[in-house]
């Protein structure tokens, strides 16, 4: 309940977050709403808390045909987001946690803590989305498809910092949509779907049902599901994750053929 | 490892030490003596220890003290002025929004961040939005029934 | 007497208080040289500890003690939780509390316990509650003992007797603690000479009461010596008497201050006390125990997860013919006591019967100790019966509610206890949800979407109670009784106080004492408190009635029976000027000198009679095919209150309990894995209902008085949970063309159900 001992500091720019992260077991905190609960778990255990939330790193700009979020955009400014074919994003924003969790948690410290579970990462994943990563050492892009590589694991390395989330702005008739089927209880996805119906193309990315989020393979969303490999537990089997993984995907796809079609 | 910590709460200027790991639910109340924020759950959700920081309902039991530096805390001790009630408070009381009440500090705090934004909800959105907040004596209705009174009073 | 009073809808009295904050419940109490308490929690079902390493704990800064069983001053040798609040040799559950640091602070008493190090010889842990019955089980207990008298908390619950003797020719195993047998008459000729038959086997969960406010306690000891506890508990007096036998003091050693309750619906009897009075006791300093919330998950006592084998038979005319069953009832370690005879009465329902069999069993396992929760061993028994009656209903073609009515019981009729039935509310509340429209347009509504119902009772209860009214230099009065608060009862008090006495319910305060100095009363639990304790308010009130009566008769020259109070003025009947104010009387006889004695009353009650209450309810679902996930669309529930006196807050405990029933249908279970670990330990993994998930529950209030309870009025806060899961199984069973029969319908087990 109450986390392990720790140290606390607030960077007052990048550089100084840079520097107090060179700590070994030094971690970054934006809204906390992930990272307290396993603090308070004692199953995450830093030496050192590094608040990063005061840095400017807030805000959703349109520049050269994209979509640029901060990684501190909280999931309440992006409930807001009304962009034609951007859909999913509000949408899956609105659904998560509930009002005190959408205050304060953000975007970034959310796809950085890569819940296996969490919404927004299958949305980013339709959308093409790729990280702006930071590090005393320099700069890279990472899409988001190469960054998740397990349940809580990246391929950040520990000092590196992202400073902007980057969404290629679908073409004119674009639509997405996401949708979920959440546990009873945390209200994570047990299968969650974000789909982007382009006039060229339709993207399906999934999550809750495997070790990461996922893009499912094009075509029919059945056979799909049917070829990739999906996991069960004691609430939910497989066989009645993988018929919930087909079943999301097609209502993501309908709402946003619709979209598209509006 | 006890800094101090500076905010304003409920309108007043405290300081406090604090260590770097305690939780702004402690600090509010061992430290402060505030404790009408509860503690219900160790999960971040049963929102008993809603309070507002900057306006905005946050559970106070998944933020760290720190985090509140030079900010502005409401809690529910705050939410009367003057010895005269909030709206939802009365409401509350009027239309028998509560029972055992140990959840009803963090619905009212939540309920206040709602209608501050959105002056019309629906019963859905109401309900939406108490989703972090968990009671298991009322059955929610009565809690429904305030906070659209109080919608309505104002 | 002013009955104008009774039955308006006031703004409970705590109201003001609990919604500023100002409420101090158990855990806001400041204390000087307080320490914390984290209790260190097995993580085996069932072992032998070898040993407990404290070193590292006791080396952690801030860390004052790391206390185990033996260093507890216990005068007892029991199994029970409060003999045993800390496993001696054997851990018989994992969750089982085995060391409790002690520390300066809460984070202090948290890192210490990080550092126990318990060495535990795992043994057989007996998960499974129907292969612990057999013969050559493993025993859930290795270590049998003769469990002494071990405090009587059955009898809180529920007013229900024990049946026949045991039927020597089963043999079982010794896991099986307790073996109830009901017969009466030839069941298996009823069943043969009936016209359909309807028999199934239902499961039921673990479930947990919930509560918000976690389990907590603060003991301290006086310099007199004595033993204060300051504690979220349901019964002042009972606890009282659990530490007296754990810790060998005299009654009078012990004071117990019930504290404004964050909700306990059963849960919350001794089961902290005793750990932070043993460490009170051992070290001499105050000491509060906080559970956490995932310690409230694995310590505390949960509802029993039940089999019930059930078969029921009717004649084509509807009318019930024999009812046999056989229920097991998962104890987990509670040796004590188990809900094998509460269910195992009330599975018959509130219905004639011709013939019936039913045993129920009370087996332990290595779980947690069972323990009550809002109408224990009710909701699961219902579960069961009710699926059954409307699976009779559809065969012989009558409307489900019909068929009820015809063999409801009324005032009179024979239970299968064999005691007569006192005033009860079956045939009303049936016949109001039968009136409802939603029942009306049942067989007309979309796809996908069925309305079920199903009734449930509570027997109630009954204990002796005291109460004292006191009347103030003010004019106001003062009611004190000892009862704790939990479903709105202070505020009922107030306003029967009021009501018997004169006043406006606005003049009367209600103050809960504790054991130092309240007068009696039990538990608040059993449907009982309103009824029991709410009548000896009446008489305290009436009794200081008449004292004003006496003075005011003396000061203003008119018979005692030709005055009235009206409203705190004591006036001549027919001629109200002729008056004096009950503030004034006051004011005259408590000072040196005064003529009169006090205007205080004192008034006991004993009923036996009994006010069983009763609920019926109507639930529209709507079950999605693809996700299996069932949404509650609509409820309703009508019951039998005997009296409203304050319908807002009978309203309240309606929709709770509805609610609850909601959970048990829908969302709740605690799950264990085959070594015996709680896996649902947290709001992340056990689902409780939430805003979004209950629907409008629409209340409808019937009253069927109750001969002898103040103004009519019964206990009610338990029979609102009982008929709330079945009316939800039957509702979705008419939505998806298909019955479950195990809870909770969890949307995986809904999509299984609707594929098979």
């Amino acid at each position: 309940m109450i986390p392990a001992p720790t140290r606390y500091a607030r960077a007052s720019d990048l550089d100084h977050a840079f520097e107090l992260l060179a700590e070994p077991d030094a971690k970054a905190i934006a809204g906390g709403q992930s990272l307290i609960p396993v603090m308070k778990l004692r199953i995450a255990r830093p030496s050192l808390v590094v608040d990063i939330s005061r840095l400017e790193l807030r805000g959703i700009e349109e520049r050269d045909g994209e979509l640029h979020i901060g990684p501190l955009t909280t999931w309440d400014d992006l409930a807001d987001l009304a962009h034609p074919g951007l859909e999913a994003i509000a949408e899956c924003a609105h659904g998560i946690g509930d009002l005190q969790v959408r205050n304060l948690g953000t975007i970034g410290g959310s796809v950085v803590h890569a819940d296996p579970a969490s919404d927004m990462p299958a949305v980013l994943l339709a959308l093409g989305a790729r990280l702006e990563v930071r590090s005393p050492a320099g700069s890279r892009e990472v899409p988001v498809a190469e960054l998740l590589l397990g349940p809580f694991t990246t391929t950040l390395e520990p000092q590196e910092l992202v400073i902007d989330i980057v969404v290629p702005l679908p073409g004119p008739g674009s639509g997405s949509a996401y949708a979920s089927v959440e546990h009873p209880a945390s209200g994570f996805a047990l299968a969650g779907a974000a789909a982007l119906v382009t006039s060229d193309h339709e993207t399906v990315a999934l999550t809750g049902v495997s070790a990461t989020p996922f893009a499912l393979a094009a075509g029919d969303p059945r056979a799909a599901v049917a070829a990739a490999e999906i996991f069960g537990d004691r609430f939910a089997s497989e066989e009645y994750r993988r018929s919930l993984a087909v079943v999301v995907a097609e209502r993501a796809l309908a709402r946003a053929r619709e979209r598209r079609a509006s | 490892m006890s800094e101090t910590l500076s905010l304003v709460v409920n309108g007043e200027q405290r300081s406090l030490d604090v260590e770097g790991r305690t939780l702004l639910v402690h600090a509010l109340r061992d430290g402060l003596g505030l404790t009408g924020a509860h503690i219900g759950c160790d999960t971040s959700q049963c929102g008993a220890c809603t309070v507002l920081l900057d306006g905005r309902a946050v559970k106070s039991c998944s933020v760290l003290a720190h985090q509140a530096e030079g900010r502005d805390v409401t809690t529910i001790e705050g939410l009367a002025s003057d010895g005269e009630l909030h709206l939802l408070q009365r409401a509350f009381v009027e239309h028998h929004g509560l029972q055992c009440g140990f959840c009803t500090p963090g619905v009212i705090l939540t309920a206040a961040d709602l209608l501050s934004r959105d002056g019309s909800p629906s019963d859905g959105d109401i309900r939406r939005a108490l989703r972090g907040n968990l009671c298991r004596c009322t059955g929610y209705q009565g809690i429904v029934e305030s906070i659209r009174a109080a919608k309505d009073a104002s | 007497m002013s009955e104008e009073l009774i039955g308006v809808a006031r703004p409970r009295v705590d109201g003001p208080d609990k919604v500023t904050g100002a409420t101090r419940y158990a855990a806001d109490g400041y204390i000087h040289g307080l320490l914390h308490a984290r209790p260190v929690l097995s993580t085996e079902a069932h072992a032998r500890i070898r040993g407990v390493d404290k070193d590292a704990a006791l080396a952690t800064p801030g860390v004052v003690a790391v206390l185990l069983a033996s260093d507890l001053p216990l005068a007892t040798t029991g199994t029970d939780r409060t003999a045993e609040p800390l496993a001696r040799e054997e851990v018989v559950f994992a969750g089982q509390p085995v060391a409790l640091v002690i520390a300066d602070t809460e984070a202090a008493a948290e890192d210490g316990a990080e550092l126990v190090l318990v060495d535990y010889e795992p043994l057989e842990a007996v998960i499974d509650v129907e292969a612990a019955m057999e013969v050559g089980a493993a025993l859930a207990r290795a270590v049998e003992e003769e469990d002494e008298d071990g405090g009587d908390l059955e009898s809180i619950h529920a007013g229900v007797d024990h049946g026949q003797a045991d039927d020597p020719q089963e043999e079982l195993s010794g896991n099986v603690l307790d073996r109830i047998t009901r017969e009466s008459g030839d069941v298996a000729g009823a069943f043969a000479d009936s016209d359909v038959v309807a028999e199934g086997t239902f499961r039921t969960p673990w479930v947990y009461q919930a509560y918000i406010e976690p389990q907590v306690c603060t003991t301290w000891l006086e310099p007199s010596g004595t033993l204060v506890v300051s504690t979220s508990t349901q019964g002042s007096f009972v606890t009282r008497n659990e530490l007296a036998r754990a810790f060998g003091l005299p009654l009078e050693r012990i004071r117990v201050i019930a504290e404004p309750l964050g909700g306990a619906f059963g849960g919350k009897f001794a089961l902290v006390e005793p750990l932070a009075a043993g460490a009170t006791l051992a070290l001499g300093r105050p000491v509060r125990l906080v559970l956490t919330r995932s310690e409230d998950f694995q310590a505390t006592n949960p509802a029993s997860a039940q089999v019930t084998h059930l078969k029921v038979g009717a004649l084509k005319d509807g009318t019930f013919t024999g009812i046999e069953g056989r229920m097991i009832v998962d104890r987990g370690s509670n040796a004590g006591w188990g809900v094998e005879g509460i269910t195992s009465s009330l599975v018959a329902g509130p219905y004639r019967w011709v013939a019936h069999d039913i045993r129920g069993y009370g087996v332990q396992t290595n779980r947690f100790t069972f323990g009550a929760y809002r109408a224990p061993g009710a909701p699961t028994a219902a579960f069961a019966l009710e699926s059954l009656l409307d699976e009779l209903a559809q065969k012989l073609e009558l409307d489900p509610i019909e068929l009820r009515l015809r063999n409801a019981v009324v005032e009179g009729d024979i239970g299968i206890s064999g005691n007569p039935y006192p005033t009860i509310g079956a045939v009303e509340v049936l016949e109001r949800i039968r009136e409802h429209p939603l029942w009306a347009r049942r067989d007309s509504l979309p796809e996908n979407e069925g309305v079920g119902m199903a009734a449930g009772h509570w027997p109630g209860g009954n204990e002796p109670a005291a109460a004292v009214c006191r009347v103030d230099t003010d004019g106001t009065m003062t009611v004190v009784t000892s009862a704790v608060d939990m479903s709105g009862v202070n505020s009922g008090f107030a306003v029967v106080a009021a009501a018997a006495f004169g006043l406006s319910p606005d003049k009367v305060r209600v103050v809960t004492a504790d054991t130092s100095s309240g007068p009696y009363s039990g538990a608040s639990g059993g449907s009982k408190v309103t009824y029991t304790v709410g009548k000896a308010v009446l008489r305290a009130a009436e009794s200081a009635r008449e004292k004003v009566l006496a003075a005011a008769s003396q000061e203003l020259e008119i018979a005692p029976d030709d005055l009235e109070v009206v409203d705190g003025v004591v006036q001549a009947v027919g001629a109200p000027d002729r008056s004096i104010t009950v503030e004034e009387l006051a004011k005259k006889i408590l000072r040196f000198g005064g003529r009169y004695e006090p205007i205080e009353g004192h008034g006991g009650s004993a009923q036996t009679m009994g006010a069983p209450s009763v609920a019926a309810h109507l639930s529209h679902v709507k079950v999605d095919r693809e996700t299996g996930e069932v949404e509650l669309l609509r409820h309703v529930i009508a019951q039998d209150v005997g009296r409203a006196l304050n319908p807002a807050l009978v309203e309240g405990q309606m929709r709770g309990g509805a609610a609850q029933g909601m959970g048990w249908a829908l969302f709740e279970q605690l799950d264990h894995d085959e070594d015996g670990r709680l896996l649902t330990g947290s709001f992340l993994d056990y689902a409780i209902p939430t805003a979004e998930r209950v629907p409008e529950i629409e209340t409808l209030i019937v009253e069927v008085p109750a001969p002898d309870g103040p103004f009519g009025a019964k206990g009610i806060g338990e029979a609102p949970v009982v008929g709330a899961p079945a009316a939800i199984a039957n509702a979705v069973a008419a939505a998806a063309g298909t019955r479950l029969y195990e809870l909770p319908m969890t949307p995986p087990r809904v999509w299984k159900a609707l594929r098979s």
